[in-house]
């Protein structure tokens, strides 16, 4: 089990340090780390699967201001681990990644918060000494320490946990897997949840419900939900734009006085819009 | 771009250091006082190396003032690099520029620029990019999750890139501008409907549950009662399921205890042979 323990904390820190590491690349969700675990264990097609069960129910579980709900890496590593090298049931192994989740997350906060306050005077004493130099070190030496002592949580729940959580799923009676296998199904429902908390109001509530009948009775692809939404989108801000300029044109009028700084400025604006739809289309 | 118009070989060097350099901006992190102040004095080492060269103590004080607390989303946070840099330059060529004013800066735009760069590349465009990607992966292809990251990253890649040179040429003024004109509003506007819609969509294909109860009949087939369900409104089940989760949210209970909840409730659902 020692050569396992190794590859799956290796997959760790290669998802987990890479993505923060590389500016944010997104290499650390479960889609990817699915896939790169089933690589590293020789069957592709069961990680990516993993990783598509496991992205829908991590959905939420984002690193927004330092505040994480679930660590999706060490649970995606661990729960494709054990599918696949143990031949653990997929369904069990899904259920058994949120526990792992939430308790790697507190470490994780734990780690990053805490530990690494050590380094904090380190970076006030560089900067009075001058020595950028130094700061550019610490800096990587502080991303190698975090996540290389955080690989170690994977290594060793695989080198010590494998077995009995074999045994466990193994003497699981039939109605106790189904249940396990339907919070598969559930579980997203919080993830969605979340990230509807950062994007809902009232006015906006029924696109939500918008999208919800576009796949649960026309069946929609992602894809032509996204393009269709896009449009929409599209179609909504020329309106806003327009609704805009026309207040905006108001304005310039009520204060007809400074109306000539105000003609350069609209026009800047429309240039400036312009540029904000297309970086967002 | 017309930015990079009247920029000298020299500014679009440091520009394109502080672009490199600031893909490990949040590599460390200080510790809950500082965050990713290191990242951040890293990223901007070019400008200040220029800008400071013949003076030492000027380019000390620069490292001093940058060692606070630094959290933006990281492909929005290159505008404010780009800005610190033009600041820097303000500050080492005239004598009476208030240094301070980098800082108040900085640290003022944060709030309002996570908050865009959050929902826009979170809650928009990382929710698209899985909606596509998990629909392929689920079926075991390996364009879902290279899709996925494609979806993401070319866009997010290009805005940290552009915002850089934005943060440079444009300054704050630009921010306080959209804002005061509605424009922000518009774009927040979009990026939220758009989000809804896919998080809409994502409710219905990926929050599953099949019940597996079923009425007698007597003489004939029973009937499941998942046939009643779809009848009355198809994903009936997981829709509520979802809209009570974000209930729970909004009244402000843990998320963890939510997930927990979740997860006890499937499990007693399939002990009583529900589902």
């Amino acid at each position: 089990m020692f050569k396992e323990a190794f590859l799956a904390a290796l997959t760790v820190f290669i998802c987990y340090g890479g993505n923060w590491l590389f500016g944010q690349t997104m290499i650390e969700r479960p889609l990817v780390v699915g896939m790169v675990a089933g690589l590293i264990f020789g069957d592709l097609r069961t990680g990516i699967i993993m990783g598509a069960s496991l992205e829908a129910i991590f959905m939420g579980a984002v690193d927004i201001g330092g505040a994480l709900s679930a660590e999706p890496v060490t649970a995606t590593v661990l729960a494709t681990t054990f599918a696949i090298v143990l031949n653990v049931n997929e369904k069990a192994a899904l259920a058994l990644a949120v526990p792992i989740g939430v308790l790697a997350a507190f470490i994780s906060m734990f780690m990053k918060n805490v530990v690494m306050n050590l380094f904090a005077p380190l970076v006030d004493k560089y900067a009075e000494e001058n020595r950028p130099g130094a700061i550019a070190v610490m800096h990587y030496v502080m991303w190698f320490i975090n996540y290389f002592i955080f690989s170690l949580i994977t290594f060793f729940s695989v080198l010590e946990g494998a077995k009995p959580v074999q045994q466990m799923v193994n003497n699981i009676p039939d109605n106790l897997m189904a249940g396990l296998a339907a919070t598969g199904g559930l579980l997203p429902a919080v993830g969605f949840a979340i990230l509807m908390r950062m994007l809902w109001s009232k006015q906006l509530a029924p696109y939500f419900f918008l999208g919800f009948i576009l796949v649960a009775y026309l069946e929609l692809p992602s894809v032509a939900v996204a393009a269709l939404g896009i449009i929409l989108v599209l179609v909504i801000s020329f309106k806003d734009k327009k609704l805009l300029d026309i207040q905006n044109k108001q304005k310039e009028l009520e204060n007809r006085p400074v109306s000539a700084t105000g003609i350069t400025d609209s026009g800047n604006e429309t240039k400036s819009d312009q540029e904000e739809e297309d970086f967002f289309s | 771009m017309k930015l990079t118009q009247d920029m000298t070989k020299e500014d679009k060097k440091m520009l394109n250091g502080i672009f490199w350099r600031s893909f490990t901006v949040f590599a460390s992190r200080a510790g809950a006082t500082k965050a990713h102040a290191p990242g951040f004095m890293y990223s901007i080492t070019p400008a200040l190396n220029r800008y400071y060269k013949d003076d030492p103590e000027g380019r000390k004080e620069a490292l001093m003032r940058h060692t606070t607390w630094y959290n933006i989303t990281q492909n929005v946070g290159t505008f404010v690099m780009g800005l610190v840099a033009s600041m820097e330059k303000k500050n080492s060529e005239e004598a009476d520029f208030d240094s301070e004013s980098i800082v108040a800066l900085k640290t003022s735009l944060m709030g309002p620029l996570s908050g865009i760069g959050d929902s826009i590349f979170w809650g928009v465009l990382r929710v698209i990019a899985a909606g596509v990607g998990i629909s392929l992966a689920s079926q075991g292809s390996i364009l879902g999750p290279i899709l996925f990251l494609l979806i993401y990253n070319v866009p997010s890649i290009l805005t940290r890139y552009y915002l850089t040179y934005m943060g440079f040429s444009l300054g704050s003024t630009f921010i306080e501008r959209i804002y005061a004109n509605g424009s922000m509003a518009i774009l927040n506007k979009a990026a939220s409907t758009l989000g809804l819609i896919m998080i809409g969509s994502m409710t219905a294909s990926m929050v599953k549950f099949e019940s597996k109860l079923s009425v007698p009949i007597a003489g004939g087939k029973p009937i499941l009662i998942q046939t009643y369900l779809d009848q009355l409104f198809k994903g009936l089940v997981p829709l509520s399921i979802t809209l009570v989760c974000y209930w729970l949210l909004s009244k402000k209970v843990n998320v963890n205890w939510i997930l927990l909840g979740v997860l006890i409730l499937a499990i007693i659902l399939g002990l009583l042979g529900v589902v």
